[in-house]
């Protein structure tokens, strides 16, 4: 029996459009705005993908937690080391705040204030 | 607690599915994405039907009451007035995406080693006498026409010469839909089928049996399992499902079923010869057209004492307003396009108008058995999933008069 293909840790690459494009027929609308109706498909993919990589997250803190290299209690009691890592936190939470609300933020776009 | 006495709040994990030679390999986040559409499924069912259903009772159908001088009468008037109503379409919108969603994880999973699965179901089918296809028989409209349940190409696609890749996404992502609860091998229908021919006719030993539509023969197997002396023969037009199916039967050690490529309506079987002719959850997906033609191709087929059964959800007419209503969104909105119909007709008067003699004519109800792994733990498979079923026995003087 033939190997099947190699696996990478994000299949990504097979989830082009080639591979699902949308079915036959008339895709419905179920609120009075088409953007909404996207809206709602946008996050709940992100919901699924979120979800994938929280499972992926907890495979990892079991593998590590099955070989001894870092427990669950080593995990929960992490405190930045020092001022360097406070910092860095704080960057990562900024900055992925600010790719979430990039629409609510007027100083982007160069408008006035909204 | 009542999450853990909900059956359907622990969807079983895609880790639990069946092996099979033709199985497609997963990596972790794609079992993973299977795992969410399995979850949603059971949000959907569990959480956010519970509340259109609140909402449909709490605030829609009084307010129709009040402008109508009554509730909603029938499932029409149900839509009408819930068809702005926030908790349906917030419903709705979770349930199409999610099919969505499996149908990508699905096709994504399949689309990046259907060479390999092709080829795969190839050196398995190599020479069988078994598999019969034919490249000549006409795809009937409402197979070609329409992609049912969001499946991109329908029944027939091919990609790639001797393609499996749509069944491959079918047998792997039909798990995650129903979360396990067809078992391990997603052959609850058939295993249903077998265990209420067993338990209310313990006598009944057909020596063929013919299945109409049977797909990738998910549940044509457990049919062979339980009369290993019956002669079987699978019918479906989707030659990549015959394909898939026949491998994916020899890959389990069944390697005597016949998978024919012909339609339900005109099989090349003899008149009189078979003493078993079944359809799961196939009469939904054909025609109005074609439904009268399968069931006169049963009855064409049965030998005296022979049995005709179909399972399919039971009909409208047994259920109150709102539930038709609820049960009635795949045939909108999941590319079921006879769905409906099916659904509201009474097919015990199609197998009269099919020639069945009336008193023979039956509805009853067939139900899984629960499993239990080989290792003795019993499985969270037992959900125990039911089927409605119509059939009808053929009998001497009917055969006589039919063929005479």
């Amino acid at each position: 029996m033939d190997k099947p293909p190699p696996l990478r840790a994000d299949s990504d690459q097979a989830a082009s459009p080639a591979a699902s494009p949308a079915a036959r027929g008339r895709r419905p609308e179920f609120t009075d705005d088409p953007m909404l109706d996207r809206l709602y498909s946008v996050t709940l993919a992100l919901v699924a993908e979120l979800a994938v990589t929280r499972a992926r997250l907890d495979t990892v803190e079991r593998l590590l937690a099955r070989r001894s290299v870092v427990g669950a209690e080593e995990i929960e009691a992490y405190r930045p080391a020092d001022a360097e890592e406070v910092e860095a936190r704080s960057r990562l939470h900024a900055e992925y705040l600010e790719r979430m609300f990039r629409e609510f933020t007027p100083v982007t776009r160069g408008d006035t204030p909204r | 607690m009542e999450r853990y006495t909900d059956p359907m709040a622990h969807p079983s994990p895609w880790t639990d599915i069946g092996r099979h030679d033709l199985l497609p390999a997963a990596s972790h986040d794609e079992i993973a994405r299977f795992d969410v559409i399995a979850q949603l499924n059971t949000l959907l069912a569990a959480r956010l039907a519970p509340a259109v259903r609140a909402s449909f009772e709490g605030r829609v159908s009084p307010a129709w009451a009040a402008r109508h001088g009554h509730e909603p009468r029938d499932r029409q008037e149900v839509a009408e007035a819930m068809s702005s109503d926030p908790a349906w379409r917030s419903w709705s919108l979770v349930r199409r995406n999610t099919m969505e969603m499996r149908q990508q994880a699905g096709r994504s999973l399949v689309a990046r080693q259907a060479t390999a699965l092709r080829d795969r179901a190839q050196a398995l089918n190599e020479g069988a006498a078994t598999l019969q296809l034919d490249p000549s028989l006409p795809v009937p409209r409402y197979v070609s026409a329409v992609d049912t349940h969001l499946m991109r190409g329908g029944y027939t696609a091919e990609q790639i010469e001797g393609d499996v890749s749509n069944p491959a996404n079918y047998d792997a992502g039909f798990f995650a839909t129903v979360g396990g609860m067809a078992g391990p091998w997603n052959d609850a229908a058939g295993r249903a089928l077998a265990a209420w021919l067993q338990r209310e006719h313990p006598d009944f030993q057909p020596q063929r049996i013919a299945d109409l539509g049977c797909g990738l023969g998910h549940n044509t197997l457990p049919l062979r399992h339980a009369f290993p002396q019956a002669q079987i023969v699978a019918v479906d037009v989707a030659a990549p499902f015959l394909r898939y199916g026949h491998a994916r039967a020899r890959s389990l050690g069944i390697d005597d079923i016949e998978f024919r490529q012909q339609d339900a309506t005109a099989t090349s079987l003899p008149d009189a010869s078979c003493d078993l002719v079944f359809t799961t959850m196939v009469l939904h997906e054909t025609s109005a057209e074609a439904l009268p033609r399968i069931l006169a191709e049963c009855k064409r087929l049965l030998r005296p004492g022979g049995l005709a059964i179909h399972l399919e959800q039971p009909p409208y007419r047994r259920f109150p307003p709102f539930e038709q209503f609820m049960r009635d969104w795949d045939g909108r909105w999941n590319n079921e396009p006879f769905w409906t119909s099916l659904h509201e007709m009474d097919l015990t008067e199609r197998m009269a108008r099919a020639g069945f003699r009336p008193g023979e004519i039956f509805e009853t109800e067939c139900r899984a058995p629960a499993l239990v792994a080989a290792d003795g733990r019993a499985e969270d498979f037992g959900r125990s999933p039911v089927w409605y079923a119509v059939g009808a026995w053929q009998t001497a003087d009917e055969t006589a008069a039919a063929i005479g």
